[in-house]
């Protein structure tokens, strides 16, 4: 007997499945809310199952849905995402990598939801910038923009690297100038 | 470089998942299939309640004839009650069973499969479908059915093959339609296997008017009159009873606005989920795209959450452990009939998880 769209849905959310959890864990930095995250999207995939099906790279879809998601849901709460910001702005003081690595989630689950998703697209997806703003439905120079913002935030909440000394924060012109890379070469 | 600190942290996160996840397909796929029908129902009822709309369809009469013998003897009912599925399959082929459905005023659908659903069937009351001239479509709310080509007779009356399924008038100014599994007609009716006989041994098996009625898990009682159960989906435990699991009350000030999410959304009604509860489920009381607050009522640990959607303002009361039970009432709307809470608090009573200890009757 041929497969239905059931059937066919059933197999692709099995093969998938794990991959879509991590990229949502990723996205909240938190397994709790990631599994909400993915049970949303999945069912939206469920309605929208004949796109996915029409879609070039079935696997892009799904990530957008769930990204677009994430970013929806976290659109609500951007004040009090942001108000975070206050904890991890100030330079570590005993610079172990734990300390560093923690200090640099705290910035990232900083920043608001779209430049998060950036940041993921970019960084753990490794997107470019053109497949990057298909997914979050912009233009790749808003890309380009949103990294260059989110990196700058989140270098500026962890403060002056090790090296240079932990008394206080370079200007803001110097930390753009340090980062030549960071958006703007894709 | 930061990039590469900001690569690795993600890749760690990554690299921690846990075996046990909370996510469950099977559900997710319940709740689309429900969202798919609920969007259904509610484009028929855009000009006020899908009940009115039935109402409608009985003075613009009947299907309009087409080919073949239409129905001579009784005709389908105006509208279906929403607390007793309509129809049901009279027959399946072997290891298959009925897994879920649903019923509206205007519509009365099941999905019966072996794992997951394979064969969907959708009954339509009178006047909801309406055959084209040339009987080259049928249309039905929500859906238009271009008719391939005549398929023999079902139960004596006419049918037609569709890409994939099968529709035939099976009362008078009566559709009904099924989906098969199947990719394409071709692949249905070159079927090795005899899935074009199987379809139609289904269809010639199905029963209407069926007197099963539907359990729920929660009672309320002390509404207004006016309020009443709508667009109810179930499911099929292992008990074999017709769950119900979500469905909606209508309070007589009840609007539809069509262009609010997905699938559009009811104000001034309630949406109801109740079932028993997961091992792992939660309300989400952390979810930062509400404001929540978590309160004892009638000594269940509950989350009030105030959100927006579309616009409009929402409320929504959970509760993930009450008495072995999940339960989530949401309210779209500025100026409910009741809130949440006082719905809650004053009107509903959970039954427990027995299906034994259920409900046929969910207001009164």
């Amino acid at each position: 007997m041929s497969r239905g769209r059931d059937a066919e849905y059933t197999e692709y959310v099995a093969a998938r499945l794990s991959s879509l959890r991590r990229l949502a864990a990723v996205l909240c930095d938190d397994w709790h809310r990631a599994d909400d995250l993915v049970q949303a999207t999945l069912t939206k995939l469920y309605v929208h199952w004949g796109r996915v099906q029409a879609a070039t790279h079935p696997d892009a879809y799904a990530r957008a849905v769930l990204v677009r998601e994430f970013i929806h849901e976290r659109r609500s709460a951007w004040v009090r995402r942001v108000s975070l910001s206050g904890e991890v702005a100030g330079p570590p003081t005993a610079a172990t990598d734990q300390d560093v690595v923690l200090d640099l989630r705290a910035a990232v689950a900083a920043l608001p939801a779209r430049q998060r998703a950036t940041l993921v697209l970019r960084f753990y997806c490794d997107l470019n910038v053109d497949q990057a703003a298909e997914i979050l439905g912009c233009s790749p120079g808003t890309v380009k923009s949103q990294t260059a913002r989110a990196l700058e935030a989140v270098r500026r909440a962890l403060g002056p690297a090790p090296a240079a000394g932990f008394g206080g924060r370079p200007a803001a012109g110097a930390e753009h100038q340090s980062y030549p890379g960071g958006a703007g070469n894709d | 470089m930061i990039e590469s600190q900001i690569r690795a942290m993600f890749a760690q996160i990554a690299d921690g998942e846990p075996a046990s996840s909370r996510v469950d397909p099977q559900q997710a796929g319940r709740r689309g299939r429900a969202r798919l029908r609920w969007r259904r129902a509610c484009v028929a009822g855009t000009s006020g309640l899908a009940v009115a709309a039935a109402a409608l369809a009985v003075v613009m009469g009947p299907a309009r004839p087409g080919p073949g013998p239409a129905p001579a003897g009784p005709a389908a009912p105006r509208q279906f009650n929403p607390l007793v599925p309509y129809a049901s399959f009279g027959w399946l082929p072997a290891g298959e069973s009925l897994i879920e459905g649903g019923i509206t005023p205007a519509e009365s659908y099941m999905d019966a499969g072996q794992t997951g659903p394979e064969w969907t069937l959708a009954v339509y009351a009178r006047g909801q479908c309406h055959l084209t001239d040339s009987a080259s479509v049928l249309n039905c709310p929500g859906a238009k059915l271009p008719l391939s080509q005549r398929a023999p007779d079902v139960a004596g009356h006419r049918a037609f093959w569709t890409s994939p399924g099968l529709t035939w008038q099976y009362a008078r100014g009566g559709w009904a339609q099924m989906t098969i599994p199947a990719p394409n007609l071709s692949a249905v009716l070159h079927n090795k296997d005899g899935l074009a006989g199987t379809a139609l041994k289904i269809a010639a098996h199905v029963r209407y008017d069926a007197t099963t009625r539907l359990i729920f898990a929660a009672r309320l009682a002390g509404l207004p009159g006016q309020w009443q159960v709508h667009n109810i989906s179930y499911y099929v435990p292992d008990g074999g009873r017709l769950s119900a699991e979500q469905y909606m009350l209508t309070t007589g000030r009840s609007r539809f606005h069509p262009h609010v999410g997905d699938e559009g959304v009811w104000t001034d009604a309630p949406y109801i989920i109740v079932r028993p509860a997961p091992a792992h489920g939660t309300c989400s009381p952390h979810d930062p795209s509400s404001q929540n607050t978590s309160e004892i009522i009638n000594g269940y640990r509950v989350v009030v959450k105030r959100s927006h959607r579309g616009g409009l303002p929402v409320q929504e009361l959970c509760g993930a452990h009450a008495d072995g039970l999940w339960f989530d009432i949401q309210v779209f709307g500025a100026h409910p009939s009741i809130d949440v809470a006082t719905l809650f608090k004053d009107h509903m009573r959970l039954l427990g998880t027995s299906p034994a200890n259920w409900t046929t009757s969910p207001i009164g």
